[in-house]
């Protein structure tokens, strides 16, 4: 008898837990289903103001559409976004090999002084600085130009890249750096030799951290692009989002590929690295 | 003795070589423009490099601080930062209690609560705008005409009052799993015992979270707290791309400089972030863990 009731309590809480989970998921998850759905309507069902949860006709039309440069120029602006994204965040990895290696293992004065510092950049937020970054990039001569986007982003994601770096390297026993150096090994030797293969999962996460930041970047880009060539995904879509060429099918396609880069690295670094890509936290 | 001081000798300079790179970007675009702001904002600036800048010493600030728009906007600020920072910690909190056990598609169901924060903000902004759209959107469909919970639709994007709504949902919904994340894997460090021993003494749900979880979690509350605070404080993205009815402090810097081209103004507005950013920083550096 009591043990069939606390079995009946056990299924009862079993179904209420599992209830309240679906629950959850549904309000966190509802706007990528509406995105998801949206882009496979008609252009006129998109706007019915009896919304549908699923399509009526399934159409692949607003794919087709955001590939054709003809009538959307998402292939352009993803070209940009990619370029400034991969460029600067393997950059921002290697410059931040280089410095957590120094901040993890090398003595010299002014150490904390610089760990210290690199701390508050953390912190900074990139619009505190946009009037004088915007007249240094133009007294560079690197105004409309992708360069600029690509030195900001190495900057923005930098701090975040050296700590997390830091912090793997910091994990690695000293015992195997002195038996390198017995075995005859320098130190640039031993970055690459040592340090690097043991810290491949904390590099991976750092890159797709500072890939995740620059592609996501929109205030930047609307300060230093004028020139819709030059547009990458957040300031080209949003571009079109006052003009006749938006179709809510076709942005929220192209809103959907977009994403996708992003969404894969996450998922990919989340399964394979304890950890994940997470950490560094997202700005805004 | 000669080794290790011979040792730290090499290590300056090889430490220099190694963090030149960094140190020479941030000095450049983070330091120089910091000390730049500051300069720029005695200054009316020109947009256009060929026009002389006049000095006017503190005018700027003098306006900033006696204008309405500049203390309206920092009332705003606040007031979004701290619903969103109390929303999306506790919901963040919330969440990371109720996965902490173990269920079947626990790992799976812990991606997909992090899908809203790492999707790029343009397509979660129009996800939104279209959801909340006046006429045909799906959320006034459900409220008005299915669940009848308003009379009138709101028009989420007209009004500064559901913007500002419409903003706050926004954040606590995009930041929540940040806040998840830090939060579970905390708890999971957590002793399965100490509770099961709290049990034993007859505690409650809520003394049991107030004597056993909410001490170990305090060093994660602190810092997710703080951290997020910081960046809503600064938001510029989400809100500027969701609405222009909300004029938090980035958008009214932004517009101060680029709708409106008075880059002094805007650089005087930067300083006096700043400072309120350093005190901060300051205040809570022994307590935060970044």
């Amino acid at each position: 008898m009591a043990m069939a009731s606390t079995k009946k309590v056990k299924t009862v809480r079993k179904v209420g837990f599992y209830t309240a989970l679906i629950a959850l998921l549904i309000v966190s998850l509802f706007p990528f289903f509406v995105m998801l759905m949206t882009s496979f309507k008609s252009s006129k069902e998109a706007v019915s103001t009896s919304p549908t949860m699923l399509p009526k006709d399934w159409t692949l039309k607003h794919y087709i559409d955001i590939f054709n440069p003809d009538i959307f120029p998402f292939l352009s602006y993803f070209k940009n976004s990619l370029a400034v994204s991969l460029t600067a965040s393997i950059i921002a990895v290697l410059i931040g090999i280089f410095g957590a290696y120094a901040l993890s293992r090398l003595k010299f004065t002014g150490r904390t002084t610089i760990n210290a510092s690199f701390y508050t950049v953390y912190m900074f937020s990139g619009i505190l600085l946009v009037v004088p970054l915007f007249k240094i990039i133009s007294g560079l001569g690197l105004y409309d130009t992708k360069t600029a986007l690509v030195i900001t982003m190495i900057v923005q994601t930098l701090p975040t890249a050296i700590f997390m770096l830091k912090s793997y390297f910091d994990t690695i026993p000293d015992d195997l750096e002195e038996a390198a150096s017995i075995d005859g090994l320098n130190r640039i030797q031993i970055i690459f030799y040592i340090i690097i293969p043991l810290s491949v999962s904390g590099i991976i996460s750092v890159f797709v951290y500072s890939f995740m930041v620059s592609w996501n970047d929109y205030l930047f880009a609307s300060i230093f692009l004028s020139d819709s060539a030059n547009f990458t995904l957040p300031i080209g879509l949003n571009s079109l989002f006052s003009t006749p060429d938006y179709v809510w099918g076709r942005m929220m396609a192209a809103s959907l590929i977009t994403a996708l880069p992003v969404v894969i690295m996450y998922a990919l670094s989340d399964h394979f690295i304890k950890g994940g890509a997470t950490e560094g936290g997202v700005k805004g | 003795m000669k080794f290790p001081i011979k040792r730290e000798k090499s290590d300056l300079k090889l430490a220099l070589v190694l963090l030149f790179p960094s140190i020479f970007l941030v000095l450049l675009l983070v330091a120089y423009p910091m000390i730049s702001n500051i300069q720029i904002s005695f200054l009316d600036l020109p947009i256009n490099p060929r026009l002389d800048a006049t000095f006017v010493g503190l005018k700027h600030y003098t306006d900033i601080l006696t204008d309405g728009a500049f203390l309206k906007s920092l009332g705003i600020t606040l007031l979004y930062m701290i619903l969103a920072v109390a929303g999306s910690t506790a919901l963040g909190l919330g969440v990371a209690i109720f996965f902490n056990r173990p269920f079947k598609f626990r790992k799976l169901a812990r991606s997909l609560i992090i899908l809203s924060y790492v999707t790029p903000s343009i397509s979660l902004v129009f996800a939104w705008k279209y959801m909340f759209n006046n006429s045909y959107g799906v959320i006034n469909y459900l409220g008005v005409d299915v669940l009848g919970l308003f009379d009138k639709a709101p028009l989420w994007f007209d009004k500064p009052v559901s913007s500002f709504i419409l903003v706050v949902l926004f954040a606590i919904w995009r930041y929540f799993p940040y806040a998840f994340i830090s939060f579970l894997a905390i708890l999971q460090t957590i002793d399965s015992s100490i509770y099961e021993a709290a049990e034993i003494d007859g505690a409650s749900a809520w003394n049991k979270f107030k004597i056993v979880t909410l001490p170990a979690i305090m060093p994660v509350l602190i810092t997710v707290v703080t951290l997020r605070s910081i960046w809503l404080f600064y938001m510029f993205t989400d809100v500027y791309l969701l609405t222009n009815k909300v004029n938090i402090l980035g958008i009214y810097l932004y517009k101060t400089a680029f709708a409106f081209n008075d880059l002094g103004k805007a650089a005087s507005i930067s300083v006096i972030l700043f400072i309120i950013l350093s005190i901060v920083i300051i205040a809570t550096r022994k307590r935060v863990k970044y």
